[in-house]
């Protein structure tokens, strides 16, 4: 979606700072709404619905994080719903018959990762635009999964492989650890290496990019291979936390996913945001969500109020970056 | 630029014809009863409501844009039916309430991609968690049933042998061709897609022809939600939600492209029918579901792979 | 466990054949088979019971189910394919008891004998309705709960999907065994819409405004595992009923994590109403309501309902004419 009106992006190399001031106003956003909330309810600010919103965040950051990366490159990914369900699903199959959480972990990164390329073989080599390729995948996943579980359940875990969901370590969630680590990968990555630097690039101005040299075809593979590896990544975390496998579990994530990479600050015409930009929108969402069960806010006016967050602070973001430049 | 992107559709057999003439073959020899003239009239009736949304959904995607709330709105309007028609007992009161209601989604919509700058990904994501809202709101998550006979019977009543519906799309599909092809308001939307700055310096502002486009979603919007409730004799808080998504990919099917502004109505129009007739005989060959879901992706892939191949070639 | 597809793809086509030779009768009527979504293992019940009551009275089945879950527009749009494709019976299962009506109507229209399974249709005319009493499963499961906490504590209600028959007549149920236990205290009542991972986040919520929580009520067994899940998760216990008696729930009753499970026999439903449909064709004597008894599943009684469901056999007319309310 290249558009004649968007803002003027800094050359690769300011990237980082030019968005430090903008991950100061979100995190300033999130904690003023921690702030609110802990004063409007005395739960919030309990260990227990701390650890559990830290949690919450992680499911929905492991999603988000891969996905930043594709909408980096101007692109999109709407099966990775669809992928946590099928690679969910297979990884639990895997466990369950041979008893090996460790083939489990293996098998859904690796499906996760070949439904990842699969997308970018059909953006890249059969020039299907992202928006249309990852929705037909969205469906063909869909099929392929309600055909293998034909309406049943995978259940029962071994314990020790639950923990990875539900276990804490050191008094904090074991996805927590996974949160951080993966934040620090995922920031480390986009902002250090030059694959990072040439992610930017080719969606800043994917004809630039080509022209510099840049092996575009070869990093979109890449963003939608790991969109796709870190949604089997999360499918092994729901399938821990879950104890269970379902066919549907899919169908909630990816608009939410989509929510917090945008909330984050990364735009849709690519180049701009960052990997820890989607974290904080992932907080945030996860924020407003729980605030809004804990004050018992009625459950039919959760989307609306979600919808406002994400519009107003996509404006906040656009207003603060025009004055900024 | 207006003119070869109106005709090169043409120039070319489009992808989505070649598609919907090979299902249409294929089904008509193996599925019993699909060229029967009942199963015909069906599936063009069940393809009207998509239609009146996929048609603006082609104007707005032209302008390079999107409106993911169209679902969500179409629910809403089609509570809006329900709701008054059953407080009034008119069917015209809530046909009026509905237009009300998506035309403002559609200027809200259209505000916050042309004036806020929102854009129009973010801003109807946006308005679709809103509206959404609003039907559970609205309907408190249950059914509205007990409204008057008179919105029932649109659905099946017929004018001049065709069903009101289908009536109703193809005046509608005729309105949008004058629209786009023959008024200042369709080269506008052009222009909009492939050459926004063309109007900047023709002095023109883009916003007001935006957020017509975004309104003239809206109005179709509270058309369809008349169908829809008339269909089902009842509102219902989820119904229509997914709906954006089937439009989008009809218009993408049906060759108007996301990114170089031109677009093709008629083509819009043959995606909707094709993923009707998919669905259509497949049901007729009771084929397992898992394998519908499955085949409505591979349409839309396929269909895009070979537009994409066209444009190349 | 999940079957091994490997073994199936050798298999079916052995068997299809087989089938077709063994099926070329004068009996072999179609019977259209409509359920809810692909996703719900309990609708996995139903249309497995239905195939089984017609291979064993020589019938096809031929199943329906919305591409996108729940669907009422798709739902509407396979009825009308349906009525192209003249089946000789349906077995019906709205995904929304009254918007789908105008659906039944059609069928109604196009004279094919119809039973209503499951969900009773707020309209149109059918043969006969089959389904289990939601309002007394809930109300049984619920007693269980409160005979087990000694008439007193406090409790949670899930709730399955807001406007769904199934969800509001089971959440009746319990509330009104709340009602006859004046020590029980109700903390709050949320919907789970019958998702295991909502359900979970749910019960996590509630956790955390509610530092003693005794029971749970889950309108169906997916939420009921998601808040022990919930509850494993904070190291905290509560006593937790479902409803459904799926497998997993039997395991989970087995084990003694849940409590009890109502028994909402979708296995039954299905064999019950497609023998109605055969039956109806045939000429037989047919009852017009079949309402199965409230069986709550506990670890006293899970033996019988701990069967594969491969393994199950459906019930004999006569067994299934003795719940006949009508």
């Amino acid at each position: 979606m290249t558009d004649m009106t968007k803002p003027v992006v800094a050359p690769p190399g300011s990237i980082v700072s030019g968005d430090l001031m903008q991950l100061l106003y979100r995190l300033s956003a999130a904690l003023l709404i921690c702030i609110i909330l802990a004063l409007l309810n005395d739960s919030f600010l309990s260990l227990g619905n701390i650890l559990n919103v830290l949690r919450q965040t992680s499911l929905l950051f492991f999603i988000a994080s891969g996905l930043t990366l594709v909408v980096l490159t101007a692109g999109l990914d709407l099966s990775v719903g669809a992928n946590v369900a099928l690679s969910a699903c297979l990884a639990g199959t895997v466990i369950q018959h041979t008893g090996s959480p460790l083939l489990g972990v293996l098998t859904g990164l690796l499906a996760g990762g070949i439904v990842g390329l699969l997308n970018g073989v059909m953006v890249t080599a059969l020039r299907i635009p992202s928006f249309i390729a990852t929705y037909g995948m969205l469906w063909v996943l869909n099929g392929l999964t309600y055909w293998y579980m034909a309406g049943e359940t995978i259940h029962g875990f071994p314990p020790g492989f639950r923990q990875i969901g539900s276990g804490y370590l050191f008094g904090l969630p074991i996805p927590v650890y996974l949160l951080l680590i993966f934040l620090a990968i995922g920031t480390a990555f986009a902002q250090r290496t030059i694959w990072g630097q040439e992610i930017y690039a080719v969606g800043a101005n994917p004809v630039a990019a080509r022209l510099s040299g840049i092996p575009v075809a070869r990093r979109l593979l890449l963003v939608y291979g790991v969109s796709g590896t870190m949604a089997g990544l999360a499918s092994i975390i729901f399938l821990a936390r879950l104890n269970s496998a379902e066919a549907d579990i899919g169908e909630s994530l990816t608009l939410p996913a989509i929510a917090a990479v945008l909330i984050g600050g990364t735009s849709l015409f690519g180049g701009v945001g960052t990997v820890f930009g989607t974290f904080i929108g992932a907080l945030i969402l996860t924020l407003v969500l729980n605030g809004m069960n804990l004050l018992s806010v009625n459950a039919n006016w959760q989307p609306f109020i979600t919808g406002v967050i994400v519009i107003v602070a996509v404006w906040l973001d656009m207003t603060t970056r025009r004055h900024k430049l | 630029m207006r003119e070869s992107a109106a005709a090169s559709p043409l120039r070319r057999i489009p992808g989505v014809a070649v598609m919907l003439a090979l299902l249409v073959g294929i089904f008509g020899t193996i599925a019993p009863g699909f060229l029967s003239l009942a199963n015909i009239s069906n599936v063009l009736l069940q393809s009207t409501i998509l239609t009146l949304l996929a048609l603006p959904m082609t104007l707005i995607i032209m302008t390079e844009g999107l409106d993911l709330s169209m679902g969500a709105v179409v629910t809403l309007t089609s509570l809006m039916v329900a709701i008054v028609s059953l407080a009034t007992g008119s069917m015209l009161l809530g046909l009026a309430a509905a237009i009300v209601v998506g035309i403002g989604f559609g200027m809200l919509n259209g505000w916050l991609v042309a004036i806020a700058g929102i854009p129009p990904f973010v801003a109807t994501l946006g308005t679709l968690g809103m509206a959404q809202g609003l039907c559970l709101i609205v309907s408190d998550g249950q059914s509205v049933v007990g409204i008057p006979r008179a919105v029932r019977d649109i659905y099946s009543a017929t004018l001049a042998g065709l069903p009101v519906p289908v009536v109703v799309a193809l005046i509608a599909y005729a309105v949008f061709h004058v629209l786009l092809y023959h008024t200042r308001f369709g080269t506008y939307i052009f222009a909009l897609g492939g050459n926004r700055e063309a109007l900047r310096y023709a002095g023109l502002s883009p916003a007001k022809w935006l957020i017509g486009a975004y309104m003239i979603g809206g109005l179709m919007a509270g058309i369809a939600g008349l169908f829809m409730t008339a269909r089902m004799n009842a509102g219902h808080p989820t119904a229509g939600l997914g709906l954006e998504f089937d439009a989008i990919a009809a218009v993408a099917v049906g060759g108007t492209s996301f990114e170089r502004g031109n677009g093709w109505l008629f083509g819009t129009v043959l995606g909707v029918i094709a993923v009707g007739v998919l669905r259509n005989g497949l049901n007729l060959l009771a084929l397992p579901s898992s394998l519908q879901v499955a085949s409505v992706g591979f349409l839309v892939i396929v269909a895009l792979f070979l537009d994409g191949l066209r444009s190349r070639s | 466990m999940k079957p091994n597809k490997g073994l199936i793809c050798i298999a079916l086509p052995l068997v299809l054949s087989a089938t077709f030779a063994a099926t070329a009768r004068a009996d072999g009527e179609t019977v259209a088979v409509f359920t809810k979504n692909q996703t719900n293992p309990f609708f996995q019940t139903v249309r497995v019971g239905a195939d089984l009551a017609a291979k064993t009275l020589n019938a096809k089945t031929l199943h329906y189910i919305p591409t996108k879950p729940d669907s009422i527009p798709e739902q509407l749009s396979q009825v009308e394919d349906v009525v192209v494709k003249k089946p000789d019976a349906v077995v019906f299962t709205p995904v929304d008891y009254k918007a789908m009506v105008p659906g039944v109507e059609k069928i109604n229209d196009a004279k094919i004998p119809t039973v209503n399974i499951t969900d009773r249709s707020a309209g149109g005319k059918f043969i006969a309705f089959v389904g289990a009493d939601d309002y007394n499963l809930g109300l049984d499961t619920g007693r269980y709960l409160f005979k087990a906490l000694g008439g007193k504590g406090s409790v949670v209600i899930i709730e399955g999907v807001k406007g769904s028959l199934t969800s509001v007549d089971r959440v009746r149920g319990f509330n009104d065994a709340i009602k006859e236990n004046p020590g029980v205290k109700l903390l709050a009542s949320q919907p789970g819409n019958y998702q295991r991972l909502q359900a979970l986040q749910v019960m996590e919520n509630l956790m955390q405004s509610n530092s003693q929580i005794d029971g749970v009520l889950a309108a169906n067994d997916a939420m009921a595992v998601g808040a022990i899940e919930a509850l494993d998760g904070a190291n905290r216990k509560a006593q937790v009923i479902g409803i459904n008696g799926t497998k997993e729930a039997v395991d989970a009753v087995k084990s003694g994590k849940l409590l009890a499970t109502g028994d909402y026999n979708g296995f039954a439903q299905g064999c019950i109403g497609t023998m109605i449909a055969i039956r109806t064709l045939r000429n037989q004597p047919v009852v017009t309501e079949i309402v199965l008894k409230p069986t709550i599943i506990t670890k006293d009684n899970y033996q019988p309902f701990d069967v594969a469901l491969d393994a199950r056999t459906c019930p004999t007319w006569d067994e299934a004419a003795k719940f006949a309310t009508k």
